[in-house]
C-alpha cells in the first residue's frame, strides 16, 4: 500500500514537471513568433553597409555601461571600417531621469544628419551631465558643438512625432526581448554589455582573419 | 480526513512561491542573454560557470515556486529556496562590498528596478519567511498536495 502511494505522488511530480516546463517552452515559441513580425523602423546608421559584422546596439545615453559599449564600439569600427557596419536604436530606461530628454535630442540630431556628431557628446561627457537636474543647456550646447542649427532643434524638440518615433524604438525593442541596456544583436543574435559584445567581436574578428 | 483550512503561514506561503515563479519565468521567457548579463555583472564566477549559471538559476525559481505553491515536496522545496536566498544574500552583498557599479539588481528586467542595499533588505526578510515556514511545516500543509498524498 505505501508503495503505490508512493508512485502516485512521484507521478504527480512527473506531470507537474512536465507542464510546468512546457509552459514556458509554449510561451518563447510565442513570443519567438511575435518577435519575427515585429516592424522595422529606420535606423542611425555607421560603416560598410554590406559588412560581415552586422550589429544593431539599443542604447540609454545615460547608461554608464553603455558609454563604455559605445567607446568601445567606436574605437573598433575606427579600426575595421570595412568589417563593421552599426545601427542605433533608442531604449531610454525608466530609472534614468534624462535617459528619454537625450534620446529626444539625439533623434533631433538625427534628423539635421548629425546624429553621430552630437551622440559622441553625450557619450564622452555623460559623467558631467548626468547627475545635473536639468541638462538641457548642456544638451544645447552640445547641439551648437555639433554644428545643429539651434532653431530647427527647438521646433524639432516639441514636434511630438520625435517622442513618438523614440517610444517606438524602445517598443521594437522589448518585442526584441530587450530588457536592459546595452543590449547588441551582432548578425542577428542578441548580446547583453560590453563583456558580451567585446567577447563577440573579437570571435568574429579573430574568424574573419583567419579565413 | 484533516481539516483543510487558510491561515497566515499558508497565505506566505503561496505569495512566496508566485514570487519566486514570476520571478523565474519572467527570465526564462526573456531571451538569455539579458539574465547572463546580470550574472556577469556581479563579477563573481569564471564564464563558464557564468553561462551555467544564467542558465539554472531561473529554473530553479521558477521549479521551486510552483512546489511550494502546490505544496508538493514542502520541505524540500522550502529548504531549497532557503539555499538559494542564502546563496542570493552572499552574491547581493560581496557585490556592496566591492562597491561594484552596478545601478540596481537586475533581478526582474524591467518589471521593477531595485537597489542592491534594497534587495539585500529583500533577500534576507524572505530568508527569514521561508525560515519561518519550515519551522511551521505541518501548519502550512492545508491546500498543499502534500497533505494530499499524506491523507490517501
Amino acid at each position: 500500500m505505501p508503495r503505490r502511494l508512493k508512485l502516485s505522488k512521484a507521478r504527480a511530480t512527473f506531470l507537474i514537471l512536465i507542464l510546468s516546463i512546457g509552459f514556458i517552452l509554449g510561451g518563447r515559441v510565442f513570443l519567438s513568433a511575435k518577435q519575427s513580425s515585429s516592424e522595422d523602423f529606420s535606423p542611425r546608421v555607421k560603416g560598410n553597409e554590406s559588412a560581415p559584422i552586422q550589429i544593431i546596439e539599443y542604447i540609454d545615453f545615460q547608461c554608464p555601461a553603455c558609454a563604455k559599449g559605445a567607446k568601445y564600439l567606436k574605437k573598433v569600427i575606427e579600426e575595421n571600417p570595412q568589417k563593421i557596419h552599426l545601427e542605433m536604436k533608442y531604449y531610454p530606461l525608466s530609472m534614468h531621469k534624462h535617459g528619454f530628454i537625450s534620446a529626444y535630442y539625439a533623434e533631433c540630431a538625427a534628423r539635421q544628419s548629425r546624429f553621430w556628431a552630437f551622440q559622441d557628446y553625450l557619450i564622452e561627457k555623460q559623467d558631467y551631465w548626468a547627475p545635473m537636474i536639468d541638462p538641457k543647456p548642456t544638451f544645447d550646447l552640445f547641439a551648437e558643438w555639433s554644428g545643429l542649427d539651434l532653431k530647427a532643434l527647438k521646433n524639432c524638440l516639441e514636434d511630438k512625432s520625435v517622442e513618438e518615433f523614440v517610444l517606438k524604438s524602445k517598443a521594437e525593442g522589448k518585442i526584441l526581448g530587450v530588457r536592459s541596456t546595452p543590449t547588441y544583436f551582432i548578425n542577428e543574435k542578441m548580446f547583453v554589455g560590453q563583456e558580451q559584445l567585446t567577447a563577440e567581436i573579437t570571435r568574429l574578428l579573430n574568424e574573419g582573419t583567419k579565413n | 480526513m484533516k481539516e483543510q483550512k487558510i491561515n497566515l503561514f499558508v497565505a506566505c506561503r503561496f505569495l512566496i512561491g508566485v514570487f519566486f515563479i514570476v520571478s523565474g519565468a519572467h527570465k526564462l521567457l526573456s531571451p538569455q542573454g539579458n539574465f547572463l548579463y546580470v550574472v556577469q555583472s556581479y563579477d563573481i564566477l569564471p564564464s563558464a560557470l557564468e553561462k551555467l549559471a544564467a542558465a539554472m538559476v531561473p529554473w530553479v525559481e521558477y521549479l521551486t515556486g510552483i512546489f511550494i505553491v502546490l505544496g508538493l515536496w514542502l520541505r524540500p522545496a522550502l529548504q531549497g529556496l532557503r539555499l538559494l536566498l542564502i546563496v542570493f544574500i552572499l552574491i547581493v552583498s560581496q557585490a556592496i562590498l566591492r562597491h561594484l557599479p552596478l545601478e540596481e539588481c537586475g533581478c526582474f528586467g524591467e518589471l521593477f528596478s531595485l537597489p542592491l542595499r534594497t534587495v539585500l533588505f529583500m533577500d534576507t526578510a524572505l530568508l527569514l519567511f521561508a525560515s519561518l515556514l519550515v519551522k511551521n511545516i505541518e501548519k502550512i500543509k492545508s491546500l498543499s498536495l502534500d497533505s494530499h498524498f499524506e491523507i490517501k
